[in-house]
């Protein structure tokens, strides 16, 4: 590719896309957001004044070096972990006010989860982790959503098997259904290719960008691989704690170029 | 590798916290028992050693077979008071003093109900005083000795506990007859001692005692002093060669080892040896407990010692490295365990009362015990934990995942289908068979079904939770099926734990199917038994015939009849007989014969007898027997018919004139009466206790109150048998506190998980509360069912003791298992905090 990195600008406050177009309505975002742990000499600024929004029906990605606050930017805006200062927004609620109970109602109905090691509740079938989520909030599923959900992931004849007799593609795929299954306004996910192959990672990613494309979802998926960053709408780069670059519209070739260039 | 088991013993020192309790628990009540019974004998020791100190010589007549006195010893027969002279007169006796000292001297205090003595289940003890200050056992504390007919001298023990004072009138009943009138003229101490070991002692004149206490010119003993320079043994010797041969000299100091041996094997019997099986229970159930939580240590330090293995230990070394870590926990447990011990067995003396005052006695042996059985149980049932260890590969250090549920193998099953089949075998034997080692041998049996159902019960595991978890799952929704998932996704985790509940819910059930079936047996019986309106008894020993007399002379009464007994030798061996006034026979009993007929005992020496002694005696009519009554006399008795085993009376059944002549003094086991005829049973029963209120000991009951009377001390049973279960049953919920604990911790990324995925904390505390709780029905259903197959098989074994009827408790059995889920719910307390606490980002970020 010729156009190298067009499209990227390196500051992050003009960062909203080229066009003029209206900004899209966000499924969560962050407004100056810091997180510190630890106290003292060992205090680590994971998260520095981090401001950035995530539109609905947009899969984005979140990439940066090793350090640079991706999991800690997620943990935040996905209410399992606390901000230092700042505000964090999913839909119009702002999460520093609400406690612990609130926080875990929010996560049922709003919020779902992929993470890097699949995570299934081992002593329930594959269908049974699916529906999970649901089955906490005491929820039926909607069939004709479920099925469409299980008809994606591909898993139509493993459905009554255990996590330990599936695949970890299978499993993560598992996992991936299982945060769509309740219908989230936003899904996170760190990592969840991290211990795929590549064919397993083509398969989830593609998945995951059908969920975006055919169902409307909201995704948040931070990850090293540039390929997979690749199938993202948007990529927000971190360093430091900071987000330092964002490219619309990526290809494989656009983002080994801003990790060169942010790297060097 | 010392190392390693050491740090692996400290970094676990949390998870093994209720281990170390569990053996605590177990060691504690073995440690208890020994020293409870060690103190109890010392305290006798010393008694006996303090009230013999000035007898040299103490003459008796010859022991009576298969009787004995209140306090255990054996029972001597009295010597004629004639025979104070001639010992009086043997060259080197300083002083000889007749001494009467007999059961059945009740102190009634100012509530009209007897203090200490019979009310309170310790002999009550009458004696004469003995004035000779260097013979006498009893040392004035305050007062004088008794001088009129009227004076009574009190042990210090119950002037203290009973607030008795010098000047004090004091009724005092004999023989469960009516009361009579004393006045307290001095307290005295036993020995050194306040009293003999809670007994109450009054003290009359020589005179007074002879009367009250029936003496019949009859000293239960004579005690000696010896003049100085002659020896005990010399004097024993000298006093001997003047004695006939139904007396028989012995030295004080022998006397009161005689006395001590006797009380030492009564309390082994009857204390000591039932709370060592009470112990050795709770030490059973703890090793579940112990086996459980090396299992989990062992699961999830896999990775770790399969590491070890790589690196290159050899089995050996990882197989010691678990034991030394259980050595080290059941040493510093047992240790623990004793200390708790001395706590148990002080509270258990202060429920004694002041009566045993000693100190504890703390022998090395029962330290040694302690530690050598805490410690050896310890390891020994880490042993299986630990021969797991050992087979885990290499290679598990290096794969991802570990498989959580292992399939059963098939070598347990049949080891678990063995060990069933060899415990219902010995338990069958023992009861059936009726060979020696009966006892031994239920008690294998009852050890081989609960090992064999224990190693079964982890096929049990998924239906049962399956249905347990049904409604579960209805009511809680997702933690209800977490909870039901949860409980059997490890079957071999949650059957021991829920094992351990099972033992000691199936010995309760089991006591409670055998007492409910006593109880309707005992029901039956009594209604089959007399023919009655009323019964008169006395809860100690048997009463003297005032109260008979009395009621007899009531116009309200009819048939009034005593029911007397004593045992005499036959064959060389104690047997019970009863003698009843034959006119009254067929108004007040309700005889079934077998054979021959009941009227015929009304001819003198003529007896019939039971069906079961008849059987074991292989009796028939028609045959004779000799019975050697205490007093010495050898009648043949006419066996003239057989009857059907009697609630009311068993053995052999005579006349009262068969029987008067050759026991000294008459004594009724019971008194039975009719309401007289035109009388209503209201008025009868008015009358009655207005009478019988005149004899403080004696009881009088319709036939209806007797019965409920019988049910009540049987309920007092049971309710005896599941407080000693307590410590099983606490150490088994333990066990599931215990297992609950350890899975949460395991569990840690999945908790978290959960909670991330939108589970409240109230919700996680409910799935961790409702696996326990399904866990606590698991070991409840497979008690219950195991525990009432057990009673019925022993209680239908018992047919011959007259339980005819099996009855189920149901009220109790539900009782039960509420209960059991109620301790899920208590054991969830701890593991639920656990669970509810757990950071959602550490469990789902650290590997
Ligand atoms: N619980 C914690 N306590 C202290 N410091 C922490 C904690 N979690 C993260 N950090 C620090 O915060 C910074 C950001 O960590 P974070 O996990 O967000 O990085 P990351 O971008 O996800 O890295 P990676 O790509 O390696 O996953 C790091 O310097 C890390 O050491
Ligand atoms: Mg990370």
């Amino acid at each position: 590719m010729a156009t190298g990195p067009a499209g990227v600008t390196a500051d992050p406050a003009i960062a909203t896309p080229e066009t003029s177009q209206p900004p899209a309505a966000l499924a969560a975002r962050t407004s100056e957001a810091v997180k510190v742990y630890g106290r003292g000499d060992a205090s680590v600024r994971a998260l520095d004044g981090v401001t950035v929004g995530f539109a609905k029906g947009q899969f984005t990605a979140i990439m940066g070096p090793s350090g640079s606050g991706k999991s800690t930017l997620l943990h935040c805006v996905a209410g399992l972990d606390r901000l230092t200062s700042g505000e964090v927004y999913i839909g119009e609620v702002e999460l520093s006010g609400l406690g612990d109970r609130q926080l875990t109602m929010l996560r049922r109905v709003k919020v779902g989860f992929i993470f890097q090691s699949y995570n299934l509740v081992p002593t329930l079938s594959a269908e049974d982790n699916i529906v999970l989520p649901l089955t906490i909030a005491g929820r039926k599923a909607d069939p004709a959503a479920l099925a469409e959900v299980v008809r994606i992931t591909g898993l139509g004849d493993r459905l009554r098997h255990r996590p330990n007799e599936l695949s970890g593609g299978q499993q993560q795929r598992v996992a991936a259904a299982r945060a769509l299954a309740s219908q989230p306004e936003i899904i996170f996910a760190d990592e969840p290719t991290g211990n795929l192959d590549s064919r397993s990672t083509t398969e989830l990613l593609d998945f995951l960008s059908r969920a975006v494309e055919t169902l409307g979802q909201t995704i948040v998926m931070v990850t090293h691989d540039p390929l997979a960053a690749a199938h993202a709408d948007r990529i927000v780069f971190l360093a430091d704690g900071r987000v330092v670059e964002e490219v619309h519209a990526p290809t494989a070739d656009t983002v080994l170029d801003v990790m060169r260039h942010l790297g060097g | 590798m010392l190392k390693i088991s050491l740090r692996s013993l400290l970094s676990h020192k949390l998870r093994l916290a209720l281990t170390t309790l569990a053996v605590i628990l177990g060691v504690s009540f073995v440690a208890g028992t020994f020293i409870l019974t060690d103190t109890i004998n010392a305290t006798f020791t010393s008694i006996f050693n303090a009230a013999n100190a000035g007898v040299a010589v103490t003459v008796h007549g010859l022991q009576i077979a298969g009787q004995d006195n209140a306090i255990g010893g054996a029972r001597n027969h009295p010597v004629p008071t004639s025979l104070l002279a001639t010992v009086r007169g043997v060259d080197g006796v300083k002083d000889a003093v007749g001494n009467i000292f007999r059961n059945g001297a009740s102190l009634i205090g100012s509530d009209g109900k007897p203090v200490g003595g019979n009310g309170g289940g310790e002999p009550a003890f009458g004696a004469n005083w003995i004035a000779d200050p260097e013979i006498s056992p009893y040392h004035l504390r305050s007062g004088v000795a008794p001088r009129q007919p009227g004076d009574v001298v009190v042990d210090a023990g119950t002037a203290s506990k009973s607030h008795l004072v010098v000047g004090q009138a004091l009724p005092i009943v004999f023989g469960g007859g009516a009361e009579e009138h004393f006045t307290i003229t001095g307290i005295a101490g036993y020995g050194t001692s306040d009293n003999l070991a809670g007994a109450t002692i009054a003290l009359f004149t020589e005179a007074t005692a002879e009367r009250v206490l029936e003496g019949q010119n009859m000293y239960d003993s004579i005690l000696v002093s010896a003049q100085s320079g002659v020896t005990d043994i010399a004097l024993r010797d000298r006093i001997a060669a003047t004695l006939p041969a139904s007396a028989e000299a012995t030295t004080g100091q022998a006397a009161a080892a005689a006395a001590e041996l006797s009380t030492e094997t009564t309390i082994n019997t009857f204390i000591g040896t039932p709370l060592l099986v009470f112990a050795f229970i709770s030490l059973f159930v703890g090793c579940f407990l112990i086996i459980n939580t090396f299992n989990i240590l062992v699961a999830q330090r896999t990775r770790e010692l399969a590491l070890l293995r790589a690196l290159g230990a050899t089995r050996a070394q990882v197989l010691r490295s678990v034991l030394i870590e259980a050595g080290v926990t059941g040493l510093v447990a047992s240790i623990l365990g004793f200390g708790v011990g001395i706590l148990i067995a002080s509270l258990l003396l202060s429920l004694f009362g002041s009566a045993l005052t000693s100190n504890l006695s703390l022998q090395p042996r029962t330290f040694i015990v302690a530690v050598v059985v805490g410690t050896l149980v310890t390891v020994l049932a880490a042993t299986l934990p630990a021969r797991r260890a050992t087979r885990i590969s290499p290679v598990a250090a290096l794969s991802e995942a570990l498989p959580e549920t292992q399939a059963l193998p098939r070598r347990r099953i049949i080891a678990g289908a063995v060990i069933l089949t060899i415990g219902c075998a010995a338990l069958i034997a023992g009861l059936f068979a009726g060979t020696g080692s009966a006892l031994q041998l239920v008690g294998v049996g009852f050890l081989g079904v609960f090992l064999g159902v224990a190693l079964l019960a982890p096929l049990l595991v998924a239906p049962i939770a399956t249905v347990l978890g049904w409604p579960v799952r209805r009511l809680r929704g997702a933690p209800g099926l977490l909870a039901a998932e949860n409980a059997r996704r490890n079957p071999r985790r949650t059957a021991l734990t829920a094992a351990a509940l099972m033992i000691g819910l199936a010995l309760v059930t089991c006591v409670a199917v055998l007492t409910d079936s006593v109880r309707a047996s005992t029901n039956n019986a009594i209604a089959g038994a007399f023919r009655a309106d009323f019964i008169v008894f006395d809860q100690g020993p048997s009463f003297n015939s005032q109260a008979a007399t009395a009621l007899t002379h009531d116009s309200k009464l009819a048939d009034v009849t005593e029911v007397r007994s004593t045992s005499v030798l036959i064959k060389g061996s104690s047997q019970d007989i009863a003698a009843i006034d034959p006119s009254n026979l067929s108004k007040v009993l309700a005889l079934t014969m077998l054979g021959g007929d009941a009227s015929t005992i009304a001819s003198t020496n003529t007896a019939i007898v039971d069906s079961s002694e008849a059987t074991s005696s292989n009796l028939h009519v028609g045959q004779v027997v000799s019975f050697n009554f205490p007093q010495g006399a050898t009648v043949p008795i006419h066996i003239a018919g057989i009857y059907k085993a009697n609630a009311l009376v068993t053995g052999y059944l005579v006349s009262l004139a068969t029987m008067q002549p050759n026991v000294p003094t008459a004594r009724d086991d019971l008194v039975l009466a009719n309401a007289a005829p035109g009388v209503s049973q209201t008025d009868a029963a008015a009358a009655l206790h207005h009478d019988v209120a005149a004899y403080p000991l004696l009881l009088a009951k319709s036939r209806d109150e007797y019965r409920a009377f019988v049910g009540a001390s049987l309920d007092s049973f049971l309710n005896l048998v599941t407080t000693l279960l307590a410590f099983a049953i606490i150490i088994a919920v333990l066990g599931i506190a215990n297992t609950l604990a350890l899975s949460v911790l395991e569990r840690t990324r999945e908790l978290g998980l959960l909670r991330a995925l939108g589970l409240t904390r109230s919700q996680t505390r409910s799935m961790v509360r409702w696996e326990s709780v399904i866990i606590s029905l698991l070991g409840a259903v497979l008690g219950l069912v195991v525990g009432t197959v057990l009673g019925v098989v022993v209680a239908s074994a018992l047919s011959s003791l007259g339980i005819d009827t099996i009855s189920i408790p149901g009220g109790n059995l539900i009782i039960y298992a509420v209960g059991a889920g109620v301790f899920g719910v208590l054991a969830a307390i701890v593991p639920t905090i656990r669970a509810a606490r757990v950071d959602i980002l550490r469990a789902i970020t650290t590997e």
